[in-house]
């Protein structure tokens, strides 16, 4: 679009209009409300959320406008040219005192006893707006369960929500959210007039992954959360802004502290549009709990004649200088290896780095525990296509948005909600096509459900029926074609189980878009095969021009994946860091660099001694149990740091306590690769320390230093920072080899191990709200599966694959379709990986009743 | 299932009639409680099934509507109207002697599932005062003696 052009476009999209006497201009569609906002107006509201459309609900955001007889509320009228708007006349006034004076009319006065009391509108604006007195002597209306009577009408309405109807002006802000936003339907407004209510679906509770968000919105204290409420006044705490720990977009929070107590009372969002909307998932906001636990690691513990017993910090300093020592002049530093968790800060990883690669002059580390059998090579298509840039911001502005190989609401619960907004507000398309229906097909125009492990077919059939049907540059076709002609998309759609209509369907919308979104997720990242399916998205991005209309990237999974990445914690770094780092450092070592996979290997080989984990628990995490706990069972002298007692931690010599994100400064990069600063909230509780302490002690115990002071260390980041870190993808079209993989034979149903959607890693079992939605391990399947195999709801299940069995209970999905079995892996109880074969592209089980 | 197949029919039939899925919200609960004569939260989930909408918007819909009876009635549903012209006329008594004759109050259901009685806002017979609506049917210009014969016929199944 040429610029004159969109001149003229803005041009006749604007209004103008007389606010308060100050002229403003806005779009057309604006309303008075977000009008009078732009120029420092506030117009007070209970209904009126930025996120939500209107509707003119509690009628406190009067305003009065020339021409119209009768007051206007200003969050459901639009600005027009010319119109003059006051907000604060007597008339106004006298609308906004009436409107308090209704709304208390069965309000109850319990702020002494609400937990909202400090923080709430409805105090707020009447101590602003209304009137000093009632006019109402009659009782209040009440609604009481009658053998509650002696509860104040508390209602728990789900694992965490509290409701009181009393309360309740009826805003119907937590519905709207619900619905609008979230896509949720276990909220909602009941009866009518006098008698209406909030209040869960009947027969349900409220307890999906963002019904804390509820609780935040609620501008009166009728929705409650037991995570906060009688802990604290709000008055008495202080806020500190950080960064989600526990999600890979980094949404941003607040963090509620009592510095006396040194203790983190809650957590609400901080909204930032470019991100985060202002909407937290349950795993943000009652995460955080696990700062608090009381299971935290206290103090060191060394494993003395087969058991952990505790020490002090030096003691544990004074071992770990004894053994590593050894190690490295014994047997040399590429005997010890480390792995350390991508949700800690660029300081401790790059510290981490640091002193593998200057101390024990090591090349074996890796930041990645949790994906199996990984390529080591630095530019492996997989690791490119993970380079790329994505905004999350350019996902609404998308008129095609396509979700492949990723379940959102597992793994990436922002950008889920950005999907949803983008559908609800900018009525963008969005296609989801995945091994298994995931939630976010309600959305979805098309749901495809692919045959799990046919993933770069179901790209190269869209590619082919491109070319086909002529969507595509004919030359880019040409050449694409003599590299993937083998098969036919009639063959390919029945390989992945998809119609050749479907290719096409997809082929259309991505070259008809304007702008495109594609999305590659964990259920890629995680396959054995995640370069083929790279290269086939390569090619399908050259094809199209995806990029250079709009985006492509798997998204980084954890808090700091990609500052992981860009500080070169990989074995194998881009070759610019690698360079980079030499500069810095005057040195690099040249032995072999090793990932976890191959780390693990040489545990068993007795070539790898000594191992440091960091945050990382490889035996839950790492897609093979019995490979890592084999492997970390042989290591002569094995460190671990972590916040909690793991299944890693219990194999230690040394256990570290580490502290948590609220407890130092740290530096995050998001998966748009936007650094952003998390700050302490609360001293390091008992003994723990950060991990780039941590790493600065083990290294002054060997004789060595990582940096003279904080200063050196920030500016030697800062230097890896400024570097481009985007790879670019392979200049010609990839050939892609088709092998047909044989099925296990008895194990017909394929699995997939991934977070609960309330979970996230292995942390957050540690808190216990989040253990009130889910407290341990299930094999969700659909009803048709659960049909076949001849179980029900909770009755528990025998899962066995050709190396492990669990016993778990079923769980029916209201969403899944086809055969498929999910797992989560965040809960100790279950030993889920052990189910895990880590050279296997799909992994497979067979499903059996347990008779009683 | 507790609706009927020939039910299910008739909602898919309606709802295939909108454009947008919600719509056939109201239609499908009307189908619903012309089967059985009530609606509740376990038709709200067998009608969300059939139509593909969430249940909570079916409920919401339905608890707003207060003609949609929650709860199973008797076979007659005796609406006396109590609006002024029969009010005027002795509706009360009408309903006095309902309540004796039946031993129920307003609002209850006789134990054999017989009759539910309530009363009920203006039926628009004025001219015809007092008068009662047993399920469809108008029964207007009532006395004691019209009323109690009334009672018996419905009692002997006529």
């Amino acid at each position: 679009m040429s610029e004159v052009v969109k001149e003229k476009i803005t041009a006749v999209d604007t209004v103008t209009c007389t606010i308060d006497g100050q002229q403003i201009t806005v779009p057309r569609g604006t309303s008075v409300f977000d009008a009078a906002g732009q120029i420092g107006i506030v117009i007070p509201a209970f209904c009126n959320h930025a996120k939500l459309k209107p509707v003119g609900a509690c009628r406190m955001c009067y305003v009065e406008i020339e021409k119209m007889p009768k007051l206007q509320v200003s969050c459901a009228t639009m600005a027009t040219d010319g119109m003059v708007v006051s907000t604060n006349s007597q008339q106004v006034r006298e609308g906004r005192k009436a409107v308090i004076e209704f709304t208390l009319i069965n309000h109850p006065l319990d702020c002494p006893t609400c937990d909202k009391g400090g923080e709430c509108d409805l105090q707020d604006l009447t101590f602003d707006h209304g009137y000093d007195d009632s006019r109402f002597g009659f009782d209040k209306m009440r609604f009481i369960e009658e053998e509650k009577r002696d509860t104040f009408d508390d209602l728990k309405i789900g694992p965490e929500i509290v409701l009181n109807r009393n309360r309740c002006i009826l805003c119907y802000k937590c519905v709207r959210a619900n619905k609008e936003a979230f896509g949720e339907y276990d909220i909602g407004a009941f009866e009518r007039g006098d008698l209406t209510e909030i209040n869960a679906t009947p027969g349900g509770e409220v307890s999906n992954p963002f019904s804390g968000n509820l609780v935040e919105i609620c501008p009166v204290g009728a929705l409650t959360n037991s995570d906060w409420r009688y802990k604290i006044r709000v008055w008495l705490t202080k806020t500190v802004p950080s960064i989600c720990n526990f999600s890979g977009s980094g949404t941003n929070i607040t963090f509620y502290k009592e510095d006396h107590k040194n203790f983190v009372y809650r957590v609400t969002s901080r909204c930032n549009d470019a991100i985060d909307d202002g909407w937290l998932s349950d795993i943000t906001r009652y995460g955080y709990q696990i700062v608090n636990s009381e299971s935290r690691l206290k103090t060191p513990l060394i494993k003395k004649g087969g058991k952990q017993v505790k020490a002090s910090w030096d003691e544990a300093l004074a071992v770990i200088k004894k053994h590593m020592g050894q190690i490295k002049d014994q047997s040399g530093g590429v005997c010890i290896g480390g792995l350390i968790s991508p949700s800690l800060d660029n300081a401790s990883l790059y510290s981490f780095s640091k002193l593998f690669r200057t101390v024990f002059k090591s090349n074996n580390i890796d930041f990645r525990g949790d994906y199996r059998y990984l390529p080591s090579v630095t530019d492996s298509l997989f690791t490119i296509a993970a380079s790329q840039p994505f905004s999350i911001s350019d996902i609404e502005k998308s008129d095609v948005i396509i979700t492949f190989g990723t379940d959102l609401i597992r793994e990436h619960h922002n950008e889920y909600l950005k999907i949803r907004r983008a559908v609800n507000f900018y009525n963008s398309t969005v296609y989801s096509v995945n091994p298994y229906a995931v939630k976010t097909a309600d959305i979805a125009k098309s749901e495809m459900v692919y045959s799990p492990g046919t993933d770069e077919l179901v790209i190269n059939g869209i590619c082919l029926v491109a070319i086909e049907k002529k969507l595509v540059n004919s030359s880019a076709a040409a050449k694409l074609k003599s590299k993937i002609s083998k098969l036919s998309p009639g063959v390919l759609a029945k390989l992945t189980g998809l119609s050749k209509e479907q290719f096409e369907e997809l082929a259309e919308a991505i070259s008809s878009a304007k702008k495109v979104t594609f999305i590659v997720g964990e259920i890629v990242a995680r396959s054995l095969d995640r370069d083929k399916i790279c290269a086939a998205l390569s090619n399908l991005n050259k094809l199209f021009g995806v990029q250079d209309k709009g985006q492509l990237a798997v998204l980084s999974r954890y808090a700091n994946s990609k500052g992981a990445q860009k500080l070169g914690l990989s074995a194998t770094p881009y070759e610019i860091v690698k360079d980079e780092l030499k500069k810095i450092w005057g040195e690099y070592p040249d032995c072999q660099p090793r990932n976890t996979d191959a780390m693990i290997n040489l545990m068993k080989k007795e070539e790898i001694k000594g191992f440091i984990t960091v945050g990382a628990n490889p035996m839950r995490l790492y897609p093979d149990r019995s490979f890592a706990s084999e492997g970390l069972e042989h290591v002569d002298f094995l460190v671990a740091c972590d916040m909690f007692e793991t299944e890693t931690t219990e194999l230690a010599d040394v256990v570290l306590p580490l502290c948590s994100w609220a407890e130092y400064d740290g530096d995050y990069i998001n998966l748009e690769g936007k650094v952003q600063t998390g700050k302490q909230a609360i001293k390091p509780k008992y003994e723990s320390k950060a991990a780039f302490e941590i790493m600065e002690l083990i290294a002054r115990q060997l004789g060595a230093k990582l940096f003279e002071n904080e200063q050196v260390k920030n500016e030697e980041i800062e230097k890896l920072l400024k570097l481009d870190s985007v790879l670019p993808w392979p200049d010609d079209f990839l050939k892609i080899e088709y092998e047909k993989k044989s099925s296990q034979d008895g194990y017909p149903v394929p699995l997939f191990i991934c977070d609960d959607p309330h979970h996230s890693g292995h942390l957050t079992e540690k808190s216990p709200s989040l253990l009130n939605f889910s407290d341990s391990a299930y094999v969700e399947l659909s009803k048709g599966l659960a049909a076949k195999i001849g179980v029900a709801d909770g009755d528990p299940l025998r899962v066995e694959s050709p190396v492990g069995k669990i016993v778990v209970p079923a769980k029916i999905s209201p969403v899944l379709n086809s055969d498929v079995a999910i797992i989560p892996r965040n809960f100790s109880s279950t030993q889920t990986t052990s189910l895990l074969m880590r050279k296997k592209r799909v992994d497979s089980v067979k499903l059996t009743r347990v008779e009683e | 299932m507790i609706l009927s197949e020939k039910t299910v029919k008739k909602i898919r039939e309606k709802a295939s009639k909108y454009p947008k899925r919600k719509g056939a919200i109201l239609p499908s609960l009307t189908l619903a409680y012309k089967q059985l004569g009530y609606v509740d939260n376990e038709i709200y989930i067998e009608i969300s099934e059939v139509i593909n909408v969430p249940q909570l918007e079916i409920a919401e819909a339905a608890s707003f509507y207060t003609m949609f009876p929650k709860k199973p009635r008797g076979k007659y549903l005796l609406q006396v109207c109590n609006n002024i012209s029969c009010a005027l006329l002795g509706a009360d008594a009408m309903v006095d002697r309902l309540e004796e004759k039946l031993a129920i109050k307003r609002g209850e259901t006789t134990d054999d599932g017989l009759f539910t009685l309530i009363s009920v806002e203006c039926l628009g017979s004025c001219c015809t005062a007092p008068m009662i609506q047993i399920n469809d049917d108008f029964h207007e210009n009532l006395t004691r003696e019209k009323l109690d014969k009334l009672l018996e016929s419905l009692k002997n199944g006529k």
